[in-house]
Order: C-alpha cells, then sequence, then structure tokens
C-alpha cells in the first residue's frame, strides 16, 4: 500500500514535471520562483554572535543581515544605497542633519511595530565606546524623533558618507531595549524586521532560520528556512555541495574551482571590494626609506601572481580602492614591474647591495604561502633574501597590530558603499589601521580625507580620492596587488543567490528548485 | 586493590594540574588576543580594552591563574569567549560525540587489528603476511587527513554511502555518520597494534605451550585462537590504552575534517581564537580521560594477566 502511494506520487510529480516544461519551457527553473524549501549553506567559520553591535567577522554578519534590516540598503552595483525600513532621507541646507521616513506598517518578528524610538534605540547602541562601529557612528551628535516616523540624526560636521553608514550591519535596527531583554539575552534570542528569523542555534554546528510571518514584503522570503553548518575544511565543503548535503559552499578554494563548475554544481564568481595588498612596516629599517620600498614594489608582478594564486580569478591593482567603489581611478598607475627598475631604484637606497628580512604569513592559508613563496624568488634577484615567518592567524594579527614584523600580507573589505571607511582605514595613519599597519604617516592626506567627508558634491569627492591613492602609491608604504572577486560553488537548484560587492548575500529574492 | 585504586587515583591530581598548568601558560605566552579576534581589526584600541577588561584578561597572569584554579577546583569552568555560552553546557553536547568516536575508533582499529594479525601470523612469511606488512607500511604512511578526505570522497560522494561529513540529527543517523570518521581514527593506531600484536602472536607460538598443544593433537585453529591469540591479547590492551592519548589527540584533526561537533574541533576552534577557557577546560577534560584510561588498561591487564597483580 505504501510503496503504491509513493509510486503514484512519483508518478504524479513526474507528469507535473513533463507538463511543466512542455508549457512554460523553463526546464533549467530560472523562471518562477518556487516557494518552499530549506537553503544549507556550508562555511568555514562559527557565528560568534547576533547582538548588531558585537562582533565583526563575516560568519556573523552574514547571518545577522537574514534577521535583521537597516535603514538603507546598498544598491546591487554597491555604488550607492537604497530605501529599505526608511523610505526617503534628506539632509538639511545646512548640511549637519539627516531626515529619514520610516516605512508604514513594518513589524518586528514578534509581531511589535517599528517606530522612531526603535531607530533611535538601535543607532545609539552603535555610538557606544565598545561597539564594533563606533568608529563609523562617532559623527552622530545626537538622534531626535518627532513623531512615530520620523527620526532625524544631526551630525558633528556637514557628513556625506552618513546614509551609507546606516546601510551598515552595525546600524541594524533591534526593538527598544532590546525587547526588555539584556544584551545578552538578546543576542540568544535575537528580534528583528528582516526576512528570517533564528529558530535554533547549537553552537559550533549549525544556526537554523525559519521565515518571519511578520515580514514586512508580502510573498517573500520564498525559502522557508535556511541552515548555516559550520564545516572547517574546504575539501569536506566542496564534496557536501556536490553531493547535495549542502546548497552552498561559503569559501572554496581556488584550486578546486574547476571541478565545482561541473555537473550539478556551479561556480559564482562575484564583484567584491576585496583587495590584498604586501605591506612593509616603515617604523623598521631599512623600509623606512622610500627607495627600498618603491624596488620591493617594482620587483611584484602581479599578474603572475593572479595566475599562480588566484588561479586567474582576478584583477592586477592600481590604486588601493577596489573597482567596486564609486571612487576608483583607472587612470592611477602604480610602480610597474620592472627587475631593473628595482635593481636602479635599490642602488640608491640606504641597501644598495640588499639585505635580509622576514616575510610574515598566516599558517594554513595555501594562498598567502604560494603568493609569499613566488616575491621571495623575485626579491632574492634584487639581492634581498627573504625568510618566511609562519605564524597562525591569530598571532599575524597580533604581530600586525603591535608593528611587530618586517613585512607581510593584508587584505581589506569595506563594510560600507561610500568609500570613506576604506579611505581613511587603509590609506590614512588615524583610520584605525596605521595605514594599513606600515605606520606611514602623511598629516596632509589626514587633511585632504576629512576636507572630501564635508562635500556633497561626489565628483569633487572623488577628485580628492584619487589625490590620496596617488600620493600613497608614490610613497609605497604597501603594494596594492589585486582586486579578488567573491567566489562561492552552489547546487544548479538554488537561484538568485547574489552577494552585493559589500559581501552580504541577502536570501529574501534566493529560492530552491524542488 | 581497592587501595591500589584509590592511590592512581589521588595520582591523577598532581597529573591533571601540571597539564592544565603548563597548557595555561603556553596558551597566554602565545601571541593573539582573544578580545581582537572577536572584535576585529577595524576595532578601536578603546573598544578593544574595554573587552578584555569585561574578560578579566587586563588582570596580572598569576592572578589569572589563580582565578582560573579557584574556579576549576569549585567546578566552575567558566564561559567561552568564542562561543559566549557556559562551558559546561559546551561540553555536555560536544563530549559524547568524541568519547562515541573515540569508542567506536578502538572497537574497529581492534576489528581490524586482531585479524590482520593473526592472518600474518597464521601464514608467516606466506603472501598473506607480505600483504599485511604493505597494508600497515601504507596506511601509517597516510596522513589522518588525507585519509579521511579520501573515505570522503570515495564513500561520502562517489558511492554516497555515507555522509559526506556533518552530524545529521537521531541516534541511528549519527551512528552511521561516525562510521568514516571511527575508520579515520581506528586506522590511525591499526599499524602499530598489528606490528605489536603479531610480534606478540609469533613469539607465544614458539612457547612450550603451544608446542605442547600441537604434541596433543589439537587443530591448527583452536591452537591458534585459544593459545595464542588470547595470551597475545595481554600486549594488546596495553598498547591500546597507551594509544588512547593519541586517539583522542587525532580526534582534533578528524573532526575538523568531517566537521563533527565534538572536542577535537572545539579545541581547534578555541587554540585559533585564543578563548582561553575552552582550551583549558578541553585539555583537563581530555587529561582526565587518558589518564583514566591508563588506570582502566592496568585494572584490565591485572585481570587477564594474574602474574601482574598490584599490590
Amino acid at each position: 500500500m505504501k510503496t503504491r502511494t509513493v509510486l503514484a506520487a512519483a508518478a504524479t510529480a513526474l507528469m507535473l514535471t513533463l507538463t511543466a516544461c512542455g508549457g512554460g519551457g523553463s526546464s533549467s527553473g530560472s523562471g518562477e520562483p518556487q516557494a518552499g524549501g530549506d537553503l544549507v549553506i556550508a562555511r568555514a567559520d562559527e557565528t560568534q554572535s547576533l547582538l548588531p553591535t558585537g562582533p565583526f567577522d563575516n560568519a556573523s554578519i552574514w547571518t545577522m543581515e537574514e534577521i535583521y534590516d537597516t535603514l538603507l540598503v546598498p544598491t546591487s552595483d554597491g555604488k550607492g544605497v537604497e530605501a529599505s525600513l526608511a523610505t526617503s532621507w534628506k539632509q538639511s541646507a545646512d548640511k549637519l542633519s539627516w531626515t529619514f521616513k520610516l516605512r508604514k506598517g513594518v513589524e518586528f518578528s514578534n509581531g511589535k511595530p517599528l517606530t522612531s524610538a526603535d531607530v533611535k534605540f538601535s543607532l545609539e547602541q552603535g555610538m557606544k565606546p565598545d561597539a564594533n562601529v563606533s568608529f563609523i557612528n562617532q559623527v552622530i551628535k545626537s538622534i531626535a524623533t518627532p513623531d512615530d516616523d520620523t527620526v532625524v540624526i544631526t551630525t558633528k560636521q556637514p557628513w556625506a558618507p552618513l546614509p551609507a553608514d546606516l546601510a551598515m550591519f552595525g546600524n541594524s535596527i533591534v526593538p527598544k531595549d532590546y525587547g526588555g531583554k539584556t544584551a545578552a539575552e538578546f543576542d540568544k534570542k535575537p528580534i528583528g524586521t528582516g526576512p528570517f528569523m533564528l529558530s535554533s542555534w547549537v553552537k559550533g554546528e549549525s544556526i537554523k532560520l525559519v521565515k518571519n510571518p511578520h515580514y514586512w514584503q508580502s510573498g517573500k522570503p520564498y525559502l522557508d528556512s535556511v541552515t548555516f553548518t559550520v564545516v572547517a575544511d574546504a575539501n569536506t565543503r566542496a564534496t557536501q555541495v556536490q553531493s547535495g548535503q549542502a546548497d552552498v559552499d561559503e569559501f572554496p578554494a581556488y584550486s578546486s574551482l574547476s571541478a565545482l563548475d561541473a555537473g550539478n554544481t556551479k561556480v559564482g564568481t562575484f564583484e567584491s571590494s576585496r583587495v590584498d595588498y604586501f605591506i612593509m612596516n616603515t617604523k623598521r629599517k631599512p623600509f623606512d626609506d622610500r627607495n627600498v620600498r618603491l624596488a620591493i614594489a617594482q620587483a611584484i608582478d602581479r599578474d603572475a601572481l593572479i595566475k599562480t594564486v588566484q588561479f586567474g580569478h582576478g584583477e592586477a591593482a592600481k590604486g588601493y580602492m577596489s573597482p567596486a567603489l564609486w571612487a576608483y581611478d583607472d587612470s592611477i598607475e602604480p610602480p610597474a614591474y620592472d627587475l631593473d627598475a628595482a635593481k636602479a631604484t635599490l642602488a640608491k637606497s640606504s641597501v644598495p647591495n640588499g639585505f635580509t628580512t622576514t616575510l610574515t604569513v598566516g599558517s594554513g592559508d595555501a594562498d598567502e604561502i604560494a603568493a609569499a613563496q613566488l616575491i621571495q624568488a623575485s626579491l632574492k634577484k634584487l639581492g634581498i633574501t627573504v625568510k618566511l615567518q609562519t605564524l597562525d592567524p591569530s598571532a599575524v594579527s597580533d604581530a600586525k597590530h603591535a608593528g611587530n614584523y618586517d613585512m607581510g600580507f593584508t587584505y581589506q573589505t569595506t563594510d560600507i558603499v561610500d568609500p570613506d571607511e576604506i579611505i581613511r582605514f587603509a590609506g590614512l595613519d588615524n583610520g584605525g589601521s596605521n595605514t594599513l599597519y606600515t605606520f606611514y604617516k602623511d598629516a596632509e592626506l589626514e587633511k585632504l580625507a576629512d576636507k572630501a567627508d564635508t562635500l556633497s558634491d561626489q565628483a569633487a569627492r572623488k577628485k580628492i580620492y584619487s589625490q590620496i591613492q596617488e600620493a600613497i602609491n608614490e610613497a609605497t608604504p604597501y603594494v596594492a596587488l589585486y582586486y579578488s572577486p567573491s567566489v562561492y560553488a552552489y547546487s544548479a537548484k538554488v537561484h538568485d543567490f547574489h552577494p552585493y560587492p559589500t559581501g552580504n548575500y541577502n536570501l529574501v529574492d534566493t529560492w530552491v528548485e524542488h | 586493590m581497592t587501595a591500589y585504586v584509590v592511590r592512581r587515583l589521588l595520582l591523577l591530581v598532581p597529573v591533571v594540574l601540571g597539564v592544565v598548568t603548563i597548557s595555561f601558560f603556553l596558551m597566554h605566552m602565545t601571541p593573539g588576543d582573544p578580545a581582537r579576534d572577536f572584535l576585529g581589526d577595524r576595532a578601536s584600541q578603546q573598544s578593544v580594552d574595554a573587552l578584555r577588561h569585561k574578560w578579566g584578561l587586563d588582570q596580572s597572569l598569576g592572578a589569572q591563574y589563580l582565578h582560573f584554579l579557584r574556579d576549576a577546583a569549585t567546578g566552575h569552568l567558566g564561559t567561552s569567549l568564542y562561543f559566549g555560552s557556559p562551558i559546561t553546557h559546551l561540553l555536555g553536547v560536544r563530549l559524547p560525540v568524541t568519547l562515541l568516536l573515540m569508542l567506536l575508533g578502538t572497537v574497529l582499529a581492534v576489528l581490524i587489528s586482531v585479524p590482520l594479525s593473526v592472518l600474518s601470523t597464521a601464514s608467516r612469511r606466506g603472501y598473506a603476511a607480505t600483504a599485511v606488512r604493505a597494508f600497515n607500511a601504507v596506511v601509517q604512511g597516510m596522513p589522518t587527513f588525507f585519509i579521511g578526505s579520501m573515505l570522503i570522497l570515495f564513500l561520502g560522494l562517489r558511492t554516497r554511502v555515507f555522509p559526506a561529513g556533518g552530524y545529521p540529527e537521531g541516534f541511528p543517523h549519527r551512528l552511521w555518520a561516525l562510521v568514516l570518521p571511527a575508520v579515520t581514527v581506528a586506522l590511525g593506531i591499526v599499524p602499530l597494534l598489528v606490528r605489536s600484536l603479531n610480534a606478540s602472536m609469533v613469539e607465544i607460538s614458539r612457547s612450550e605451550f603451544v608446542a605442547f598443544g600441537w604434541a596433543k593433537g589439537l587443530d591448527r585453529a583452536r591452537i591458534l585462537l585459544h593459545y595464542v591469540v588470547r595470551n597475545s591479547s595481554i600486549a594488546g590492551i596495553s598498547i591500546l590504552g597507551i594509544q588512547v592519548g593519541a586517539l583522542a589527540g587525532g580526534t582534533l584533526v578528524v573532526e575538523q575534517v568531517f566537521a563533527l561537533p565534538g572536542m577535537g574541533s572545539m579545541l581547534m576552534t578555541a587554540i585559533l581564537n585564543r578563548d582561553y577557557p575552552v582550551v583549558q577546560a578541553c585539555t583537563l577534560c581530555f587529561a582526565v580521560l587518558v589518564v583514566l584510561v591508563y588506570l582502566v588498561t592496568d585494572l584490565v591487564y591485572a585481570v587477564l594477566d594474574p602474574r601482574v597483580r598490584p599490590s
């Protein structure tokens, strides 16, 4: 009896499929979204916290973004922002305040309506000194709520990047007073207005999100649930997608891409804001000498690195700004790869006959180690002997922050669509990273960046940002290596999965064929 | 006998204290900052310092150590910096996974090693013995992560008999998901076990009581199983007991490869993220486990061989 029922169901399903093929003609399923299903995303790391103002790791941020909304969201090309919980926003004539009108009829996943008081509370959490976004929100002077649907934010100075700042995960909107919970309790049972809500969380194993029945976009999300599983080993993640155990592999290794782009799995490369850098500690001799740094920059073959390390994925960098952001300037020319010029530059330096130094790399980071070996071989031709020092990631981070290294690697992605964050973080000594841990300082550049933020005209800002990027290339405290795409491997049944250049992927439009 | 067990249990205290003390100072002396790891590169030094204060990491190392000892002695293992959960809760979820994996691994190691050793002993210089030696050499030459990945590739992906890692819901599914990891763990100790069992079996088969068996006209199978295998089990058990430390260490890699939410993968995550309290708790658990297994091994040894009764 049971077998017969199953057979009957299978026959019906087969007929339905055949009818669908005959009628609609879209057997690939890329047409009408289908509702339902669970999307399993295998990722390398554990989600640390779901408190918007807490952590700074991608596994937490990308999970949070399914649970919470922000006032504005990045546009899909990453060049601007568009409406989300706020439907309109306007800067005042004196350029010191911004008025946001909230979307009507939005409810939290507990059924309570969203009001301006929730927004005020949320943004104020990010202004506290121990908040992850305090470096972004420090420009906010005060927040007023004239009525339930209006929020007025006053800034300490005219601040063009504010809309982009408010689209950042750390400024996610939570209920006022965390809905009567402490921050720690809220972290375990978060409430948001996003498409999904937390169903279960087994630390170190998996997080399951289910559809939020109160979500404000009617008919969405299509998925019933999303499950994030922690699978640390890249080979295992790849195998799970191939065997159908997982639908999405968050970080496939470049070396595995051709194998993964076959059969019932595909590989998606999306524009990202990631830029990889080779950094030098200018506090240490001989890297305080610009000629030494320039000689090293001239000895680095970006194209060879892309071919070997990135398996051809990526583009040689020009300035330190990613093409994903509007401040990217194609006309900027970095020091070109030229070994003869590099030898000539080194001959003019404080160490004309070369020297011995170390290059710090992260253990287990195959890409970094491969890049290090290429650079090591190249610098040998200049008479520079490079010893590789392998440290685990936490120790590498410590060494960089403390300036306790000679040469190393780092990379950056932006959290906001405005270039302000990266301009400061990667270009200025006071931008949060001491010019990408090189401790290079140029007070003029700080003045230029401050000036740019007070301007409303994007073209005028872009001109200043190009000037800063040129100045960094000229001083060469570091070498921008390449712009990398973000890469995902996923089952062919997954549709409309598209990460933004800021790295986040909103799963509200994603659906699975079933 | 009871006095012996009590004395051995008391010895557990200095051993475990030594292990956790060494791991405490090693971990804290390793460069790296859990607060910086948690808040990310972009967080201000002020935010990082505030979190360090909240976690008590701004106190002197000595004060932190005394704090840890006092808490551990009263059964308080604290809260994980990385996972944000009470460690006793995390251990409650993860310890059973690892224990089950180690148990299955041990059972499989015995199930693989004993027949191979018997085969090798029975054939002496024949093809079977050569094949077993070759198998041993190949398995010993392969690192655990490679064996694990190959098993996933062939039995998880190609044939789809087993899941490609992960730990599904429901006990039968979980047991099934643990088969490949357990085989991987087992293969890590099989070569050593086979070699020592084989050596012991060869030696025993040359002894007088075996010669007496032959003289009595007993058949070959009876001599092998009842005289040789049974007596060589004493050597096997002591080797197996010593290998439990290696088995526990092996779970670090195996759980990582098979995405199992056990103690090994938690310890790995904790070390990489400088989650000091979790590292301490896991080291404590593994130390107690290994010492207890050694004790049980010695007791079983005494039961099997009346000549070595502890006094």
